[in-house]
C-alpha cells in the first residue's frame, strides 16, 4: 500500500479538508466557480481577519480592508495556484502575509517601486520529488507544532502571526534579544528546519 | 553555489515578512542562488502557514462576503509574471531596481578602482548600494558602525577572512574590526551592500573622505 493512501485512510482530518480547499481553488480557476469561492471565503475570511488583528497594529476596519483584498487577490490569481507545490492555506498564507506587509507600509507612507510580493513571491520548486518533499515538510511542521512547549510556540506566534520582528519580540515579552533568538531556533529545530551546514 | 549564508534568524524573518524592505530584498537576491536557502525558508514558510490555519478565528460580517463578490465583476484579473531568470543575469529582483542591467546605471566614481550606485528601495533606514570594483582594486580599509550585509553578484573579492564569490551573502554588525576587501585579480568585481549607517575609512589616507560618507536611504 502505498504511503499516501495509507495516509488518506487514517488521517482525513487536516489534509483532507486541505484538499477540499484545493479543489475550491482549482473550480474557480477553472470556471470561475462562486459558490467555491464562497465556501473559501466562509473558512479563510475569519482566519485572515485574525491574522490582521494579531498583534493589534491593524484597526478592526483595517482588518475588513486586508480581508477583502487578499480574498480578491485569491479570486485573481487562481490560476497561478498549483497543488502539487503546496496546501491551500500555504498558498493564502502568502498572499495573506504579503498584502499584510504591503498595508503596513502603506501606513508608515513608503514609498516603494517593490511590493512585497516582488520580494517574497511563492517560490514552490518545478521538481516533482521537491514538491513531494515540500508537501511532507509541511505536513511534519503541523504534526510538531502541537508539541512545542508553551514558551516557545509563544515567541513563534509573535514572529509569525504578529509578524513582529526578534527586538520587539524581546521588548514586548520583557527578555533578552538573545533568549528570544535561542527559543526561536530551538522552535525550529523541533520542527526539524535547521541551515544545511 | 553559495557559501555564505544569511543566518537563521534572517531567513525566519524573511519568511514571516517582518525583515526591512532593503534587507529582504537582499535575501531574496541571495535565494536566487541558492537552492538550500530557498528550500529551507520554504519550511519556514510553512510554520507561519500553521499558525495562520490554527490561529483565532475573527468573525467576519456577512456583508463583507457580498462586498468582496460584488467587487469580483469590477476589477478585471491582474497580470502576475512569475520570471525565471537567466542564470548569468542579476537576480530579478535587482533587475527590478535597476530598470536594465549594470551598464544602464549611474555609477559615481569614489577612488580610482571603486565605484557606487545607489538604488531607490524606499526602505527609509537602509541604504541600498551596488558597489564596482575593477579587477584587482581595493576597497579602503573600513569599519562599520552599523549593520552592512554584503551580497557578491558578480567577480568576487578577498579579505582577510577568505574568498568571496557570488551569491555569498556576508554579514557583517556594528564594531567588527576594520577590513580592506581586495576585488580578485580575475574579473571586476559587483557587490549589493546594504547598511544602516554609514562606514567609516580607516587609513589615514581615506580618512578626509569620512564626513562624505552619509547614509542614504530611500
Ligand atoms: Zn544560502
Amino acid at each position: 500500500m502505498s504511503p499516501e493512501g495509507k495516509h488518506g485512510q487514517d488521517k482525513p482530518g487536516a489534509e483532507g479538508r486541505d484538499d477540499e480547499w484545493s479543489e475550491c481553488l482549482v473550480a474557480i480557476a477553472n470556471s470561475g466557480d462562486r459558490a467555491a469561492f464562497t465556501r473559501l471565503f466562509r473558512h479563510f475570511a475569519p482566519l485572515i481577519r485574525g491574522f490582521a488583528l494579531a498583534g493589534s497594529r491593524l484597526s478592526a476596519n483595517l482588518a475588513d480592508e486586508l480581508v477583502q483584498e487578499v480574498m480578491i487577490k485569491v479570486w485573481q490569481k487562481s490560476a497561478a495556484y498549483d497543488p502539487a507545490r503546496a496546501a491551500a492555506s500555504t498558498w493564502i498564507y502568502t498572499i495573506a502575509r504579503n498584502s499584510r506587509t504591503d498595508l503596513f507600509r502603506r501606513l508608515q507612507k513608503f514609498d516603494t517601486p517593490l511590493a512585497a510580493e516582488d520580494v517574497a513571491p511563492d517560490s514552490g520548486s518545478e521538481e516533482p520529488f521537491e514538491q513531494v518533499q515540500q508537501r511532507r515538510n509541511g505536513q511534519r511542521v503541523r504534526e510538531l507544532l502541537a508539541t512545542l512547549p508553551v514558551d516557545q510556540a509563544q515567541i513563534l506566534a509573535k514572529v509569525y502571526m504578529e509578524g513582529k520582528s526578534h527586538a520587539e519580540a524581546a521588548a514586548e515579552l520583557d527578555l533578552p534579544l538573545g533568549t528570544v533568538k535561542s527559543r526561536v531556533r530551538l522552535a525550529l529545530q523541533k520542527l526539524q528546519l535547521q541551515m544545511a551546514s | 553555489m553559495a557559501k555564505h549564508h544569511p543566518n537563521l534568524d534572517f531567513l525566519t524573518a524573511h519568511a514571516a515578512g517582518s525583515l526591512p524592505l532593503a534587507q529582504a530584498a537582499c535575501v531574496a537576491a541571495h535565494l536566487n542562488y541558492c537552492r538550500d536557502c530557498q528550500r529551507l525558508v520554504d519550511g519556514l514558510q510553512e510554520v507561519g502557514a500553521a499558525l495562520f490555519e490554527q490561529g483565532v478565528a475573527e468573525p467576519v460580517n456577512e456583508r463583507l462576503l457580498d462586498t468582496v463578490l460584488a467587487r469580483l465583476d469590477e476589477e478585471p484579473p491582474l497580470h502576475f509574471e512569475n520570471v525565471r531568470p537567466a542564470p548569468k543575469a542579476p537576480p530579478p529582483i535587482l533587475q527590478r531596481l535597476m530598470r536594465g542591467d549594470f551598464a544602464d546605471l549611474v555609477w559615481k566614481k569614489v577612488t580610482r578602482t571603486l565605484s557606487i550606485s545607489y538604488l531607490r528601495t524606499g526602505d527609509p533606514s537602509h541604504e541600498f548600494a551596488l558597489y564596482h570594483i575593477r579587477a584587482g582594486g581595493r576597497i579602503p580599509l573600513h569599519a562599520h558602525r552599523g549593520d552592512e550585509i554584503t551580497l557578491v553578484l558578480q567577480g568576487g573579492f578577498s579579505d582577510a577572512d577568505g574568498d568571496y564569490h557570488a551569491g555569498d551573502f556576508l554579514f557583517r554588525q556594528a564594531g567588527e574590526e576594520s577590513h580592506a576587501p581586495t576585488a580578485l585579480q580575475s574579473e571586476d568585481c559587483i557587490c549589493l551592500g546594504v547598511l544602516d549607517a554609514p562606514l567609516r575609512f580607516t587609513s589615514w589616507a581615506h580618512r578626509w573622505m569620512n564626513p562624505f560618507l552619509h547614509l542614504r536611504p530611500g
